[in-house]
């Protein structure tokens, strides 16, 4: 429970800071800092178990919003939900000036160093980094050498690791300088915080963010290789595998740009191009967010997702620009936090304002002589690996792994670097048993606009319950916090800024939608609709189940065996005597339904849902993303139950079959019928059609008059009993359920609906409009249509069905088939693209 | 020595190639011993676009690109170029390989800070203490750099047999140390691998060797297609060119096509292509003397 603050402690600190460690909160008077004073105040007026619930509020919403990152781990990469501490670190304006003009510093002056590194190399030349930074660094790549824009800087955007020492001196710990990631986890931590924090800290003047993404925005335009007119801008991700993913998402959403995957890009005669449903459409700027080594495999070898092969040259044509541009990477490594001053004096002729954390580059021999006297005191780490990677703390080791460090340090000195450990200073930290003291780090941001760098007001802080190393990933520590810059005076609302003077171009439709999109939102719109049906053939075999009192065989026969056909009950179950496999049945359906094993599994159908909606996350609006992830977290949690019975199949299929039909409400209301909405509707128009099929064929009709029980089970799984009962009252007869289920076009659940549909959608696909005679996707969908059209009263009333049956596979197979040649036909271009080398020397 | 070098790359699909993007080291660099005459690159079908820039390592690379279909790609580069006799850097190669060793290790001058670029693991060639312990064996102490050298090249020489069938192209340099095979690729890389592990310079040389021997002289192995050997820094700037798999400094039957840290900076023709199934590469070079 929360103890949190209550009124006798209004006086006491709201937390203890150890020795020799900065305390951001307190002065060594014991006195609140000004800019905490007002903070404290607010944090005093509210009662310790409203914060509580705010907290709780926070992290909620971020799970709703699926606010997340990726650990990548044994058995692959899980998404980890993203925690945020409501209590912000604060800083003054002031100050934070101060650390502003020291960044921007260090911005500059690593932009002269990429530039050297990949220009003229006059560093080298003159001695002022040693040759092994480059040569011995498997990330310099040369390719990079030529690409870069003389006019523009290489590194645009760049983000730092800060620590404060217990003198209260600002360090740098760590230069991010390829595609840094959290400024939208630093974004949505001030959105959700915002929203959930009680208005008691409404008045403390806190700086936006806004004006900063208002300026990368800028920037990024800036950057365009066509001047004047308005640039065509993509984010391009790494892809769902990625651990930032999220971010990349959230990025592009806000700042307007277009998410792509290197498949999605194209580059032709030395430009790039996106591939959409309507052809190639033209690209001038690429904000890059992955690896800069895979983003050409022409020239720098290796599949990437998001690999563009042909990228590199295209920039050399200067026909797109890459932010930032590809090379900028290199000095993100430690060796060069060795040389910084040395570089900053030689490049800028004058000392470096904000120092960066002692570092000795083992390559030299007097420092490999100092490091080794003093190893203990030091982190251990590889020269040329960008931050964030490996970090061996000297004294956390044992003897044998001591001994193992030092042999690798003597045998290759020049690939490691060792640096000082710092305290760092010390914030309150929100916990469920109080606030405790909790160590930050924190991220800043930089973005260079005209000539001049912005420092982002905020930042990422990740804390740390001790005052030991800190991995430096974003992901690293025990939660995030928000950055509280605290103004001098009122601070100006901004938003994003959008040019209001000048009405924009309307439009009907988005005209970038790629390919790859299309495809998942069509595989999307089948894995909704495949989730519904199966949740209803589940629910009425369990319900029939679970009354174990008046078990009708026909019908769970009829049941099994469709959801065997349908890949959810194992073969077994059909064949042979039901009855007395009936208690086995009862026991294995929960687990057939709820294990995402190999063999199908609703939850695994589930699973692909939210799976394919992340895909797409950035063409469903968030309410549809939302509504998803809720559902699928629903069916998880009882999924996870220890106990599982019939009834809990029973309440999971129920409220599943509600839950999609929320989602299809929401698609259906809110979608823009543009091609998205088509693709999705499609998928889920072919997916129903071929369902229908499949379980009126799996009917196996033989010569006679069928069940009243089978006929009444089938229009229960098609959701037509409400039309069947208006019209015939408790009749059961098969060429009325027949007619309702396949040839009614009036009734949406029909087979003959549904094939107008896919009809419809595909003759509005694009880029087949000036075609003479019909495509081939329309033959195979029209063949189908049109063998459930001929069918006349006397076939679905014959006492042996056997041209229904004939219609139905024909709708069956057909339907199989449009799916796999759309699928060719929108996807084909972004195949998987292959290497060939001729050897270097000799004939093989 | 004159010659007139035809190298012709034929690429045979199975199936239609939708799009490819293609880098050539095909054209011969300059270097103050060899005079290009003329050059051409005839590429059938012609490509959608062609450009030729210059690599970090200052070779002429041609990149060119398909939009548009083929099953068939027939890259054929036409090289004159005449290579005038090297003399042999006497004076520099006679110090102790240590000296070199170490003005290089040492940063000694802005000459030596350059080799550096040609002294560390790259992506095919990494060192290890065997082949370090092989290489000493020929390095001894004191001895000069040119005689121990020398006796590398003619141990490699001799100690490894030549077989095209017991490596591919991607067989890494520590499977030929132990297969003792391998081709001019591999016994390059090899000697590369080396004379690193000691701190020496080296790089890879992609280059031609002249098809019909003087008179009365045995015809060189690896003629029919691309060469390989290594040129070895000796300090002060100064290179010296060996082919470990004719045991010879390298002449005028030499002709360089371009070098870097090894293979994979600088292969022949490589390509990143959608579509195509199985394929077939088959190269076809001839080396012939005019003069």
């Amino acid at each position: 429970m929360a103890t949190g603050l209550s009124p006798s402690t209004r006086t006491e600190r709201v937390f203890s800071c150890p020795p020799f460690v900065y305390d951001e909160v307190y002065g060594s008077d014991g006195a609140p800092r000004g800019h905490w004073a007002k903070f404290l105040t607010a944090l005093r007026s509210v009662p310790a178990g409203e914060f509580s619930r705010r907290n709780e509020q926070a992290d909620r919403m971020l799970r709703e919003n699926g606010v997340s990152y990726h650990s990548v781990g044994k058995g692959g990469s899980t998404a980890r939900p993203w925690r945020l501490d409501l209590l912000p670190m604060l800083i003054t304006a002031a100050d934070w000036a101060v650390i502003a003009e020291a960044l921007a510093q260090r911005a500059r002056l690593l932009n002269l160093v990429i530039a050297d590194i990949y220009g003229s190399r006059s560093l080298i030349d003159d001695g002022t980094l040693p040759p092994e930074a480059l040569y011995a660094n498997p990330e310099f790549l040369r390719p990079f050498c030529d690409i870069g824009r003389l006019d523009q800087v290489p590194m645009f955007m760049y983000a730092v690791e800060l620590a404060r020492s217990a003198e209260g001196q600002w360090w740098v710990m760590a230069d991010r300088s390829e595609a840094p990631a959290g400024p939208g986890f630093a974004l949505e931590n001030r959105i959700v915080s915002s929203r959930t924090m009680p208005s008691a800290f409404k008045q403390i003047p806190v700086e936006r963010l806004a004006p900063f993404f208002a300026r990368l925005q800028n920037s990024v335009r800036r950057r365009t290789p066509r001047p004047g007119d308005n640039p065509r801008i993509v984010l391009l991700s790494s892809g769902p595998g990625h651990p930032y993913y999220f971010e990349d998402v959230y990025l592009a959403r806000y700042l307007g740009y277009t998410m792509v995957e290197g498949g999605d890009l194209a580059v032709r005669n030395d430009a790039v191009f996106l591939k959409t449903l309507s052809g190639l459409v033209p690209v001038d700027i690429v904000l890059a967010r992955g690896a800069e080594s895979g983003l050409d495999p022409l020239e720098l070898g290796g599949y990437s997702a998001h690999g563009v092969p042909g990228l590199l040259n295209a920039m050399r044509s200067g026909n797109v620009a890459v932010t930032n541009t590809p090379g900028c990477g290199i000095v993100g490594a430690p060796v060069f936090m060795a040389f910084l001053p040395r570089l900053c004096q030689r490049l800028l002729g004058e000392p470096l304002k904000m120092p960066s954390i002692s570092t000795w580059w083992c390559g030299e021999a007097d420092s490999l002589a100092y490091v080794m006297d003093r190893l203990d005191q030091l982190v251990v780490k590889p020269a040329f690996q960008k931050s964030g990677g490996e970090e061996i703390i000297v004294s956390d080791l044992t003897v044998a792994e001591r001994e193992k460090l030092v042999a690798r340090l003597r045998a290759n000195p020049y690939s490691w670097v060792a640096q000082e450990k710092i305290a760092r200073s010390a914030v309150p930290v929100w916990s469920s048993v109080g606030i405790r003291c909790g160590h930050a780090a924190v991220r800043a941001f930089l973005v260079e606009d005209e000539g001049e760098w912005h420092l982002m007001p905020g930042g990422l802080i990740r804390v740390a319950p001790d005052t030991g190393p800190m991995q430096l990933s974003i992901a690293a520590g025990e939660g995030s916090k928000d950055l509280w810059v605290i103004a001098d005076g009122k601070v100006d609302p901004v938003t994003l800024l959008n040019p209001q003077d000048q009405p924009i171009e309307l439009r009907r439709t988005s005209a970038l939608f790629p390919s790859r999109v299309a495809d998942n939102l069509f595989w999307l719109g089948r894995s909704l609709d495949c989730c519904d049906f199966l949740a209803r053939l589940i629910r009425a075999l369990a319900e029939r189940l679970a009354d174990e009192s008046n078990v009708d065989m026909v019908e769970v026969r009829f049941l099994a065996r469709a959801l065997s056909e349908f890949g959810q009950l194992e073969p077994g179950f059909v064949v042979g005597g039901l009855e007395s496999q009936l208690p086995s049945l009862t026991e294995a359906l929960p687990d057939a339904v709820y294990d995402a094993g190999e063999f199908g599994g609703l939850a695994r159908v589930v699973n692909e849902l939210t799976r394919l909606a992340s895909l797409v996350r950035d063409w469903i609006s968030p309410d549809t993303w939302h509504r998803i992830n809720v559902t699928a977290e629903k069916f998880r949690a009882s999924s996870e139950k220890e106990w599982r019975d019939i009834t809990d199949v029973v309440s999971s299929a129920n409220s599943l079959v509600g839950d999609i039909a929320s989602v299809s409400g929401l698609v259906f209301d809110g979608m823009n019928r543009g091609p998205s909405w088509r693709f999705l509707d499609l998928g889920r128009s072919i997916e129903r059609a071929n369902s229908t099929a499949r379980l009126l064929l799996s009917a196996e009709w033989k010569r006679g008059p069928a069940s009243p029980a089978l006929l009444k089970t089938i229009i229960e799984v098609l959701d037509v009993r409400m039309t069947y009962r208006f019209r015939y009252r408790e009749n059961f007869h098969r060429n009325a359920v027949l007619d309702l289920t396949i040839t009614d076009e009036t009734n949406p659940r029909s087979l003959a609906f549904q094939l107008d549909r896919v009809v419809s959608h595909v003759d509005r696909l694009p880029g087949f409009e000036a075609r003479p005679l019909r495509s081939e996707e329309m033959r195979i969908v029209m063949q189908a249509a049109h063998a459930v059209r001929m069918l006349t009263s006397e076939d679905l009333a014959a006492s042996h069905p056997k041209a229904v049956s004939a219609a139905l596979k024909i709708v069956d197979e057909n339907m199989t088939q449009l799916s796999n040649v759309l699928t060719r036909k929108y996807l084909v271009h972004s195949g998987i693209p292959r290497q060939f080398t001729e050897f270097g020397g000799d004939s093989r | 020595m004159k010659y007139r070098i035809t190298h012709k790359t034929n690429y045979d699909g199975h199936e239609s190639v939708s799009i490819g993007h293609n880098q050539a080291w095909l054209e011969l660099r300059q270097v103050h011993w060899q005079e290009v005459d003329s050059f051409s690159l005839v590429i059938d079908p012609e490509p959608s676009v062609r450009t030729r820039r210059i690599d970090s390592f200052r070779n002429p690379v041609h990149l060119f690109s398909f939009n548009e279909g083929y099953r068939q790609l027939t890259v054929t580069a036409t090289s004159v170029v005449t290579v005038t006799d090297i003399p042999l850097p006497g004076a520099q190669f006679s110090v102790p390989w240590e000296q070199v060793a170490s003005g290089v290790q040492t940063h000694a001058n802005a000459a030596d800070r350059a080799a550096a670029e040609f002294e560390f693991a790259s992506p095919r060639i990494f060192w290890s203490p065997d082949k370090r312990r092989y290489a000493l064996e020929s390095f001894l102490p004191g001895r000069s750099m040119s005689d121990s050298l020398l006796d590398l090249t003619r141990r490699i020489h001799e100690e490894f047999v030549y077989d095209s069938r017991a490596t591919t192209v991607n067989t890494p340099v520590d499977e030929v140390f132990r297969l003792r095979r391998g081709v001019c690729q591999d016994f390059a890389h090899l000697q590369i691998a080396m004379l690193r592990s000691l701190g020496i310079p080296a790089r890879y040389v992609s280059g031609y060797l002249r098809t019909v021997p003087a008179d009365g002289q045995r015809r060189l192995v690896g003629a029919d297609a691309t060469h390989a050997w290594l040129s070895v820094y000796g300090g002060n700037g100064v290179w010296l060119d060996v082919d470990p798999t004719n045991n010879t400094i390298c002449s005028t039957d030499h002709i360089t096509l371009a070098w870097g840290r090894d293979y994979s900076d600088v292969p022949p023709l490589t390509g990143v292509f959608i579509g195509g199934g199985q394929h077939r590469l088959v190269v076809n070079v001839d080396v012939l003397p005019l003069a």
